[in-house]
């Protein structure tokens, strides 16, 4: 079966900065698969290319559709969501002076069709529509445990559950590809277990994950493939055993020298 | 809101609503009433690009300037009917939105404030400067005021809206009709990507909506809006002329937006009301002191700098979220309540 996800030798600069030089990798449906790196190694870069906030400089990115691969360089991230790829953001990106419930409400904008006149005249066809998006939207925010807090204002949440109300959202828009980014950043030990048995809840509704995350445990136990980054190079591309054991990923986090120390 | 303040509310608004046929109304008073109806049209019209989508707009007068003359000159020199240009001034000015939307609507934050502003300016120069058309400072003196013609049904069946009063019922209905219309819109889909490019354009497109379509959308439907209100106001003063059209009119028009409070539908009437009432004010006691009355715009200016200082989400602050009292999520609320959707609240705390 043809990989869900296939990057293509790509590469990203800025200016005179090589942000990513040459990456490729594939993702398989179904795999949690962890991109990590040290700091500046490229890694948001590489989501931002592959949600189209911005078209890589070179190379490919081949998204499987119907069981065909589509090549969607320089497609709008509007047009991402619609394939099915979904993000979340490193630093959290809610609407934050609308509710829990609205920030997932309007992640439906994608799968949905009222436009300015059936909206006017509330149609039966916007009334149904309207009502399957607080459905399926209240259905996602059970699915994190946020259903208490539809209506709370999602500036109001506290840290871990802003982190929960973006998966939340990114999972509303029904992606195949789900891209976290550091989703476990900040959070306390006991939020960090409920976001592994959450990750493990959406890879168990058929949705392949890629996260970015520097804690190594976590990223151990929940991923079945590790990629590397390093200075927008990939260096290693394994199995967590095999990448805790590569000396080049070492060198990369502990300095040159350390692995043969 | 509780049964005192609605029961308060309903009896003014009744009053309002019956002062015109009283025998002791004044002219005065209802064309003051009439004009802040205006404003409302104006303010809610407005309220789309600043508060729901969240761009600074400062030339809107440049959309009700062009639907004002529009319907003055196709009043004039074709004689259409009023109900036949509101529907074409609203669609001239979504046209002219679109036109001027589409490509600068790329641009964010004070870049795209300059091109409105640049627009309205345009508007008057092309205003004062046609000459051919538009007679320039002259103005444009006797359109025809509203009919309502039903002759054809009956031949004593036609009114001529000469009297105050009838002109302060149409703007009534206008003013009822543009206030319903922009509820439905704010609790929809298109009400909440509006929301969405609002509070973070990246996260938006990330949801789904694609930003530069729906601000063209909001830019031409707030223009659309702003015609229509230029419509009224060319067939209710039958005169025009293009320094009714200047930058303070949008400046005016965003103060009252921002005093209600920046998104909040309701605000935008209230606002209007009270700019409106403060410039009529202001217009007798400025004079009193021996001021010009333009000195009323630094008034304006005054109370813009004391609003961002002591209330600068405005009057309602509660900001157009979908509205949170709609049956729908009145519904939901209830369910929540019986704890429907706590099933999987407690995922993870166990483990």
């Amino acid at each position: 079966m043809a990989p869900l996800l296939e990057l293509h030798g790509i590469s990203k600069r800025f200016g005179g900065l090589a942000a990513l030089a040459d990456v490729s990798f594939e993702v398989r449906k179904g795999q949690v698969l962890g991109l990590i790196g040290p700091n500046g190694a490229g890694k948001t870069t590489l989501f931002n290319c592959i949600t189209g906030v911005y078209p890589p400089t070179g190379g490919a990115i081949l998204f499987s559709r119907d069981g065909r691969a589509v090549r969607t360089n320089g497609f709008k991230p509007e047009k991402m969501i619609a394939l099915g790829i979904a993000r979340t953001f490193q630093n959290i990106r809610l609407f934050n002076a609308l509710t829990v419930l609205d920030n997932v409400r309007i992640a439906r904008h994608c799968r949905t069709r009222s436009n300015f006149l059936r909206s006017v005249l509330r149609t039966p066809f916007q009334q149904a529509e309207e009502r399957a998006i607080v459905e399926d939207a209240m259905r996602w925010l059970a699915f994190v445990g946020l259903g208490r807090h539809a209506m709370a204002d999602a500036a109001g949440l506290a840290y871990g559950d802003q982190r929960r109300l973006e998966i939340a959202r990114a999972l509303a828009t029904e992606p195949r590809l789900l891209l976290l980014d550091e989703p476990a950043a900040g959070m306390n030990p006991r939020e960090t277990r409920m976001l592994v048995d959450l990750v493990h809840a959406i890879v168990h509704t058929g949705v392949t994950v890629v996260l970015i995350e520097h804690d190594m445990k976590l990223v151990m136990t929940l991923c079945q493939r590790l990629v590397v980054l390093d200075h927008g190079t990939l260096i290693a591309d394994g199995s967590p055993g095999e990448i805790r054991d590569n000396p080049r990923v070492i060198e990369a986090y502990l300095g040159r020298g350390t692995a043969h120390a | 809101m509780n049964k005192g303040k609605k029961a308060l509310l309903l009896v003014t608004g009744l009053a309002l609503l019956v002062y015109p046929v009283l025998p002791f109304s004044s002219d005065y008073v209802l064309h003051v009433m009439t004009l802040a109806m205006v404003y409302m049209i104006l303010a809610m019209g407005l309220n789309i690009v600043p508060g729901f989508c969240g761009l600074l707009d400062l030339g809107y007068v440049g959309f009700y300037g062009l639907g004002a003359y529009a319907a003055g000159l196709l009043t004039i020199h074709y004689g259409l009917s009023f109900w036949v240009i509101v529907p074409l001034a609203a669609l001239n000015g979504a046209i002219w939105g679109t036109l001027l939307g589409a490509p600068t609507l790329r641009l964010t934050g004070d870049y795209f404030a300059i091109v409105t502003f640049g627009f309205s300016e345009l508007v008057v120069l092309f205003l004062t400067n046609e000459i051919w058309l538009t007679r320039g400072p002259l103005g444009l003196p006797g359109i025809q005021p509203i009919t309502l013609d039903f002759s054809w049904l009956h031949p004593a069946w036609y009114f001529e809206f000469y009297e105050k009063a009838p002109n302060f019922y149409l703007a009534a209905v206008m003013v009822a009709l543009i206030y319903f219309v922009m509820g439905r819109m704010e609790d929809s889909r298109l009400g909440r990507a509006w929301y969405a490019i609002r509070e973070d354009p990246l996260a938006a497109a990330s949801c789904g909506v694609n930003i530069l379509n729906y601000k063209v959308i909001a830019f031409a439907i707030s223009a659309g809006i702003g015609g229509v209100g230029g419509c009224f106001y060319a067939r209710w003063s039958m005169f025009l002329s293009p320094d009714m059209f200047k930058f303070w009119e949008s400046f005016l028009v965003l103060c009252m937006v921002v005093l209600g409070g920046l998104g909040n539908i309701k605000g935008a009437l209230v606002g209007a009301a009270i700019l409106v009432c403060l410039g009529e004010v202001l217009r007798e006691v400025l004079t009193a002191f021996g001021l010009p009355p333009e000195t009323r715009f630094m008034a304006y200016g005054l109370i813009m700098v004391l609003i961002m200082r002591f209330k600068p989400s405005g009057f309602f602050p509660a900001i157009a979220s979908s509205s949170r009292s709609s049956r729908l999520l009145e519904t939901l609320q209830k369910r929540i309540a019986a704890d429907a959707y706590s099933r999987e609240d407690d995922r993870g705390a166990a483990a």
